[in-house]
């Protein structure tokens, strides 16, 4: 009812540019018919101009009205001298109605900046590219967007390069949203994004990295699949590729990769969820990455984000052998979930994707790997299970701070071992 | 060692008491090729809903037998410190009163909605409803396949027949070793401290060439309620 009375006044102030500073609204209560005469005899007094929201019945029934600034003395006089108890509801009219039309805006508006961009709900495609153009925006010296590419269905796909400078620096690579309903992951990395330009001159390891490497963040990697959890199914993991002879729709991309491809650990029916593709790089989600880290040539850490289940992997996912680095992969692992940990007490386990997860071919990081990238890692993000894909938003920046943590680690490991 | 907490919680039948895994303390496994594996553990679980202060670990012991490859793991569990019985019952019947006063038909598609929320409101609803996924999670599960609960896709019904709330609904649960994500439609009959009533039938995964196979799965709930 309330709600109802301020919408019209907030319209005859939008409207009619009516000011109501200073106006306070009264709750009168009459104890007697006696009393309520009284209040009607002030509700004739017109140069008042009161409002009367609810106006007076029976004796005992409450009576509120809205009286402007130069009323009020006069109004609480005469109350007072009647022997009419009142309590003031609204201290200032004006004030609240400028709160509720700044709520009301702010929940259309989009972010000005990427200061006021709300990192801690989940965005849609646009959101996120909207963001990007912003950072860039503001950040023209240390960020530039990159396209290397266009999915399947056409959409952009943007890598953001952070770098003070330099000819083709050693770079640190980080990709998120690789499989689409892993939302935390590209939630996660607009935050890093975010996070990167405000330590830089801030942080004293991060500011060291980006003075000698760059850093590159592909944070939607499958921008059709992200589209598709949007508009059709939450639950949507693959590309969005039509298959030749099936009617199901899509290959994982984390199964398409030319390291052990189409061994055991991936899947040849198309309706899987890790259908690995005709092919190697048959998904130019992965196509465009593969080309881009090979006319690089100077990557040299490579951590692509999932979620969930809390591990911290490296390779080999397609073979039991270990990989001939295993040691130093193994113990950078066990620093950098320490280092996650010290946040929140989130557990993260370690160890190479066979291992500590499952066999899975054609992955990511042990393509990466193949390529010379020592520091090849994978995450699995929040949570264990209890939510799973749906991770509730309020979850969004502390994975991420915790994340950021690790990923720190690993970048500051690569700084200082040069190879 | 996941598998443990479904069938724990099936068995408890109450939608106030669910468990989860906190940590597995010891472990063996067993393997004879021929017949199956089998595993014996030490774990500690924790509430599902946690509450602040409260005491939340919960040790348990079990042994656990898969007979090759097959699902339905048979699983003898014993646990300690857990939510006094008396307790438990009064949770779940002031559950079931809420429940009860729900206005029918709900509104509700998906739980949680897409950005991982749960009305305060409908809360009751997940819990009831995982603790029938539980059954069926269980009943599913293999040395190989193990499950969560994903999401509620949609309530079909809800409605109290001579006071057992009858509730028909499609969840979908998320395989992990295959990443699969499996729709299963659940219908379950519960009153507190009587044992839980369970239907279901889950969709399969398409061949390569056409649609989908199905399965049929169908059963009736044990019907003793054991102490622990």
């Amino acid at each position: 009812m309330r709600g109802l009375l301020v919408l019209s006044v907030l319209l005859g102030a939008v409207l009619g540019k009516e000011d109501f500073s200073g106006h306070q609204v009264l709750r009168l209560s009459t104890a007697d018919a006696a009393q309520v005469e009284k209040v009607k005899e002030l509700e004739d007094l017109e140069h008042l101009q009161l409002d009367f929201w609810r106006g007076p019945a029976q004796p005992g029934s409450p009576i509120d009205v809205r009286v402007p600034f130069r009323s009020i003395q006069a109004v609480k006089i005469f109350l007072e001298a009647h022997g009419i108890g009142y309590t003031t509801m609204i201290e200032d009219v004006q004030a609240l109605l400028d709160e509720e039309q700044e709520q009301m805006f702010a929940f259309q508006a989009r972010a000005r900046s990427s200061d006021t961009f709300n990192y801690a709900t989940y965005h849609t495609l646009e959101e996120i590219y909207g963001f990007m153009d912003m950072l860039v925006a503001e950040h023209p010296q240390l960020v530039s967007k990159l396209q290397i590419g266009n999915s399947y269905e056409g959409r952009p796909i943007y890598v953001l390069k952070f770098s003070t400078g330099g000819e083709n620096r050693p770079a640190i690579w980080i990709d998120t949203g690789i499989h689409s309903r892993e939302w935390v992951t590209q939630a996660s990395g607009v935050w890093f994004a975010k996070k990167i330009t405000q330590d830089y001159g801030q942080d004293s390891t991060l500011t060291a990295i980006l003075d000698s490497m760059d850093i590159l963040l592909e944070i939607v990697t499958n921008p059709d699949g992200f589209a598709f959890t949007h508009s059709k199914n939450r639950m949507w993991r693959k590309t969005r590729s039509l298959t030749a002879g099936s009617s199901c729709v899509g290959v994982d991309p984390n199964r398409n990769w030319d390291a052990g491809f189409g061994m055991a650990g991936a899947s040849s029916n198309p309706c899987s969820e890790t259908y690995h593709g005709k092919f190697a790089n048959s998904e130019v989600e992965v196509k465009s990455i593969v080309d881009f880290v090979k006319n690089h040539g100077n990557i040299k850490a490579f951590i692509s984000i999932h979620s969930y289940s809390q591990l911290l992997l490296y390779p080999y996912g397609y073979k039991a052998e270990a990989a001939p680095d295993r040691d130093e992969l193994d113990q950078l692992a066990k620093s950098a979930v320490t280092a996650l940990a010290s946040l929140y007490g989130t557990k993260f386990k370690y160890g190479s994707i066979i291992k500590a997860i499952y066999q899975a071919s054609g992955s990511t990081i042990d393509w990466t790997y193949s390529q010379g990238i020592k520091y090849s890692f994978t995450f699995e993000l929040r949570d264990t299970g209890r939510y799973g894909f749906l991770l509730p938003a309020s979850q969004i920046v502390p994975t991420a701070q915790e994340t950021w943590l690790a990923l720190r680690t690993i970048m500051e490991h690569t700084l200082q071992h040069p190879y | 060692a996941r598998s443990k907490p479904h069938f724990f919680n099936f068995r408890a039948g109450s939608p106030s008491a669910l468990r989860v895994l906190a940590a597995v303390l010891e472990g063996r496994a067993t393997v004879n090729p021929k017949k199956g594996c089998q595993v014996d553990l030490v774990f500690t679980t924790d509430h599902y809903n946690p509450e602040v202060g409260e005491e939340h670990l919960g040790k348990c012991s079990a042994r656990v037998f898969f007979r090759n490859q097959k699902p339905r793991p048979a699983i003898n569990v014993t646990c300690t410190r857990l939510i006094e019985k008396n307790k438990r019952q009064e949770e779940d019947y002031l559950l079931y009163k809420h429940m009860k006063q729900l206005k029918t038909p709900l509104d509700v598609t998906s739980i949680p909605d897409s950005h991982g929320h749960i009305d305060p409101s409908l809360k009751p609803i997940w819990d009831l409803a995982f603790l029938g996924s539980s059954y069926v999670m269980w009943e599913k599960t293999t040395q190989f396949l193990h499950y969560y609960m994903a999401q509620i896709s949609s309530v079909n019904q809800w409605k109290t027949n001579d006071d057992t709330i009858d509730f028909d609904y499609t969840v979908l649960l998320h395989e992990f070793s295959t990443q699969e994500i499996i729709p299963c439609r659940i219908h379950l009959g519960w009153y507190p401290g009587k044992p839980l009533k369970v239907k279901y039938h889950c969709q399969e995964l398409q061949t390569p060439e056409e649609a989908s196979g199905t399965e049929e799965g169908s059963a009736v709930a044990p019907t003793e309620l054991n102490n622990f």
